[in-house]
C-alpha cells in the first residue's frame, strides 16, 4: 500500500506544479511598447502576483547604463548623467536622490535583475527626457507624445437592433464606414488603447477588435441591414460615439435618409439615443407633465457670485419663467419640486417627479469654479458605475407584462427605486442633445458642454431628466447675465423649444429630432 | 570739507564720537542676539536632539491632482509624499498630502481646513476615507467643484495605489448623500479619468 501512494503523491505534486507553471504562464505577457519609431514589445513576468520586467531589457530600451556593484551591495542604472540606485530584495530606489516606492522588491532571476513594471513610471520616467505613459491594465507603454486614446465599448440590445456606445478618452474625431461585411470606424490617433468585451451574439455583430493602427473593426452578424451612428457627443474629456445595428426586417424609418447603405458612406447625424420606454400599454407615448427642479433652496444656497447673487435664487427665477413659458407656449402640466424658503432632499425631488408621472425632470444650476474665469454652460445626465449598469441591465430584463383596465397590456421594467434613471438614459441624453442645440441657437450661449456625472437628483427619477448648469456664477460676467431678466426669459424660451422638439421625437421617432 | 576742517578743530572730540558709536553697536548686539538666549532656558548637556529615524524621513513620489488651467478638469502633479509602511498607511500619507494647501502656483480642490480622521480598508479593495465636516461648510458649492473635489481624492488613491477600486467618502464617521448637493455619495466612487487633463 505504502509503495503505491507515492506514485499518486508524486502525481499530485506534478499536477499541481503543472497547474502552477500554466497559471504563471497565463498570468504572464508582453507589454507593448509604443512610440514614433514603432511598435515593439518588453518581455514581462509575473512572480508573485507582480508583473515584473527585466532591467537589460530597459537598458536597452531606454539607453540605460547599468552597473552591478556587488561590493557596494546596489546596482545603479544611468540616463545622461542622472542615476537609479536599487538595492537587491528591497522595494525603495532613489531616482536621482529621491526615494521611491515600488509595489516590489528587486530580484534576481538567474544573471538577469528584476523589476516591477512600475519601476518605468516610478523611477524611470521622472529622469527621462520623453514622456513615458505607462498603462499597466492594458499592458501598454507610451514613449513620447503620441495620441492613443482609451477606447471602451458598451452594449445594449434590442430585440432587432444592437447599440454599441463607444467612450475615447482623451476626445478625438472618428469615421464609421461599411465595407465587405464589417463596419470599421477609424479614430484620429496614433494608436488605440482599446477595451472591447465581447459582443452579445444576436446575429448582428459576431466580433469587435482593434487592428493597427487606429481602427475598430465590427464583423458583421446575418441579421444585420443597416447602421446607424451619432456625431461624437462630448463627456467631460472624452467623446461618445453610439453605433446603432439594425437588424433585418427591423422598423428601419427612424435611420436618417442619408443612412450609410453604400459602402465608405460617412456617419449619419441623427439625435443620440433610440426606442424610448413605453409610457403606457398601447398609448402613443407623449410628453405630457413636466417637472422643473429649481436647484438649492432653504439655507442651502449653493454657489454665490462675486456680487453676492445667490444660486437659490437664480435657479428659482428661471424655474418660473420656464414653467410660464411652457404652459402658455406648450400647453403642459409643470410642477416646481419647491418653492421659496423650503428645503427638500434629493429624493424628496425625485419622489414629485415619479408620483406626478412626470414625462420630463429638468434641475436647474449654476455652476461654480474656483478659477474665476470659467464660463460656460453644462448639461449633465447620469453615468452609471458598476451598480448603475448592473440597474440597467436588469430593469432589461426584468420586465412584467401586466392587463391594464379597457384591455391591452402594460410592460412594466423592475428596478429599484434608487437607480430609476438607469432605465431612462437613451431618452436622457437625447433630451441633452436637443437642449444643446437650442442653447446655442436660441439661448445664443457660445459654450455648452455634454457630460455624464453621478448625479444625486438624477438617479431617483424615473423618466429622461437632466441636470443643467446655466453658466457659471463664480464669472463675474455670467453672474450678471445670469441674474438679468433678458437672458432668464431667452433661456426660458430655449428650454421650451428644446421641450417641445423632445415632445416630437417622442411621439414621431428620433428622424425627426434637429441633428445636434 | 566743512566737516572734515570741524574734525580736523577737534581731534580729542572725534575720538570720543567713534568710542559712543562702538559701545552703541555692541550694547545692540548684547540686546538683539545674546539677551533672548540668556532668557531662555539652556538645554541639558546630556540631552540629545533625537535623530529622525529612516522611517520619519522616507518619502515615495505620488501622483496629487489639482484644478487644472481651464478650471474644469484635474491636472495630476507628482510630488513627495510620506512613505507608509502598509497600504491603508500609505493611503492616509496619500490623502493627508492631497488635502494640505497645494503648493504654488496649483489650486486645491479640496475645501480649505479639511481634516482626515481616519482611512480604512475593505477586503474588496474599497477605501473609506473620513473628513471632517469642513469639506462641506467650507464647500465653494458648484458641480464642478464638487465633481473636482470628489475625483481629486478618488484619483489620489486610484491612481497610486493599484489596489484601490473604489472610494468611499465618510464625514464625521458618517454616509452622506453629497458633498454640496450634486455628486450621489451613497456607494464608492469609481477612478474616471475623464476629469484628469494631464
Amino acid at each position: 500500500m505504502r509503495a503505491r501512494r507515492i506514485p499518486y503523491a508524486r502525481l499530485t505534486i506534478a499536477l499541481v506544479a503543472i497547474a502552477a507553471l500554466s497559471q504563471l504562464h497565463a498570468q504572464s505577457g508582453p507589454i507593448t511598447v509604443l512610440s514614433r519609431d514603432g511598435r515593439r514589445t518588453l518581455p514581462a513576468v509575473d512572480v508573485q502576483g507582480h508583473q515584473m520586467v527585466a532591467l537589460d531589457d530597459l537598458a536597452a530600451l531606454f539607453q540605460l547604463q547599468v552597473r552591478d556593484d556587488a561590493a557596494a551591495g546596489a546596482i545603479t542604472a544611468t540616463y545622461k548623467n542622472q542615476t537609479i540606485v536599487l538595492t537587491p530584495n528591497q522595494s525603495l530606489v532613489s531616482a536621482s536622490g529621491r526615494l521611491v516606492s515600488l509595489p516590489a522588491a528587486v530580484i534576481r532571476r538567474g544573471n538577469r535583475w528584476l523589476v516591477p513594471v512600475e519601476f518605468i513610471s516610478r523611477a524611470l520616467a521622472p529622469i527621462y527626457d520623453v514622456r513615458l505613459d505607462l498603462r499597466r491594465a492594458s499592458r501598454l507603454l507610451v514613449i513620447g507624445d503620441l495620441r492613443v486614446p482609451r477606447v471602451t465599448a458598451q452594449y445594449d440590445e434590442g430585440p432587432a437592433s444592437l447599440r454599441v456606445t463607444f467612450e475615447i478618452t482623451p476626445r478625438a474625431t472618428a469615421l464609421v464606414t461599411q465595407a465587405q461585411g464589417r463596419l470599421v470606424m477609424r479614430i484620429d490617433a496614433d494608436a488605440l488603447d482599446a477595451s472591447l468585451p465581447p459582443p452579445p451574439q444576436q446575429g448582428l455583430l459576431r466580433a469587435i477588435r482593434a487592428t493597427e493602427p487606429n481602427t475598430i473593426q465590427m464583423d458583421l452578424g446575418q441579421r444585420f441591414s443597416t447602421f446607424r451612428a451619432s456625431p461624437p457627443v462630448s463627456s467631460g474629456a472624452a467623446a461618445v460615439i453610439t453605433v446603432e445595428l439594425l437588424a433585418a426586417g427591423a422598423d428601419t424609418s427612424a435611420a436618417a435618409p442619408d443612412a450609410p447603405a453604400a459602402p465608405t458612406a460617412p456617419v449619419a447625424p441623427v439625435a443620440p439615443g433610440g426606442d424610448l420606454p413605453l409610457l403606457g400599454g398601447g398609448a402613443r407615448p407623449s410628453v405630457r407633465t413636466i417637472v422643473i427642479d429649481p436647484g438649492h433652496g432653504g439655507e442651502d444656497t449653493g454657489v454665490t457670485g462675486p456680487d453676492g447673487a445667490l444660486e437659490k435664487d437664480v435657479t428659482l427665477a428661471v424655474a418660473r419663467r420656464l414653467k410660464s413659458s411652457i404652459e402658455a407656449r406648450l400647453g403642459m402640466r409643470v410642477l416646481l419640486t419647491h418653492e421659496e424658503g423650503t428645503r427638500v432632499d434629493a429624493d424628496g425631488r425625485a419622489a414629485i417627479a415619479n408620483n406626478n408621472k412626470a414625462d420630463l425632470f429638468i434641475s436647474l444650476h449654476a455652476n461654480g469654479s474656483l478659477r474665476p474665469s470659467v464660463r460656460g454652460a453644462v448639461i449633465l445626465t447620469l453615468s452609471l458605475d458598476r451598480v448603475g449598469e448592473d440597474a440597467r441591465r436588469q430593469s432589461q430584463a426584468d420586465k412584467a407584462v401586466l392587463p391594464v383596465f379597457g384591455g391591452g397590456a402594460r410592460e412594466i421594467s423592475l428596478v429599484e427605486w434608487e437607480l430609476a434613471q438607469a432605465a431612462h438614459l437613451d431618452g436622457s441624453n437625447a433630451f441633452a442633445g436637443i437642449v444643446d442645440q437650442k442653447l446655442r441657437t436660441t439661448g445664443g450661449l457660445p459654450s455648452v458642454t455634454l457630460q455624464r456625472a453621478p448625479m444625486r437628483t438624477l438617479a431617483g427619477t424615473n423618466m429622461p431628466a437632466l441636470l443643467i448648469e446655466m453658466g457659471y456664477l463664480s464669472n463675474p460676467d455670467e453672474e450678471r447675465m445670469l441674474t438679468s431678466t433678458g437672458f432668464q426669459n431667452r433661456l426660458a424660451l430655449a428650454l421650451t423649444e428644446a421641450i417641445a422638439a423632445f415632445r416630437d421625437y417622442v411621439e414621431h421617432g428620433p428622424q425627426i429630432a434637429p441633428a445636434p | 570739507m566743512n566737516a572734515m576742517n570741524a574734525m580736523n578743530r577737534m581731534p580729542g572730540g572725534f575720538a570720543v564720537y567713534v568710542a559712543l558709536a562702538g559701545m552703541l553697536v555692541a550694547g545692540l548686539i548684547v540686546l538683539l542676539v545674546l539677551g533672548p538666549r540668556w532668557l531662555t532656558t539652556p538645554p541639558a548637556e546630556d540631552a540629545e536632539i533625537p535623530a529622525a529615524s529612516a522611517a520619519d524621513v522616507r518619502k515615495i513620489q505620488a501622483r496629487l491632482f489639482y484644478v487644472d488651467e481651464q478650471g474644469t478638469g484635474l491636472a495630476g502633479v507628482e510630488q513627495d509624499v510620506l512613505y507608509g509602511e502598509s497600504t491603508a498607511e500609505q493611503a492616509r500619507h496619500i490623502i493627508e498630502a492631497q488635502i494640505a494647501p497645494a503648493p504654488a502656483p496649483h489650486i486645491s480642490a479640496i475645501p480649505p481646513d479639511t481634516k482626515l480622521r481616519t482611512v480604512f480598508f475593505t477586503t474588496t479593495g474599497e477605501v473609506y476615507v473620513d473628513l471632517s465636516a469642513d469639506i462641506q461648510t467650507n464647500h465653494p458649492g458648484g458641480t464642478t467643484n464638487e465633481t473636482l473635489t470628489v475625483y481629486a481624492l478618488v484619483s489620489a488613491l486610484t491612481s497610486n495605489l493599484p489596489a484601490v477600486t473604489g472610494v468611499q467618502i465618510l464625514i464625521e464617521g458618517r454616509e452622506v448623500d453629497t458633498l454640496a448637493g450634486h455628486l450621489d455619495l451613497r456607494r464608492p466612487i469609481e477612478q474616471d479619468l475623464k476629469w484628469i487633463t494631464n
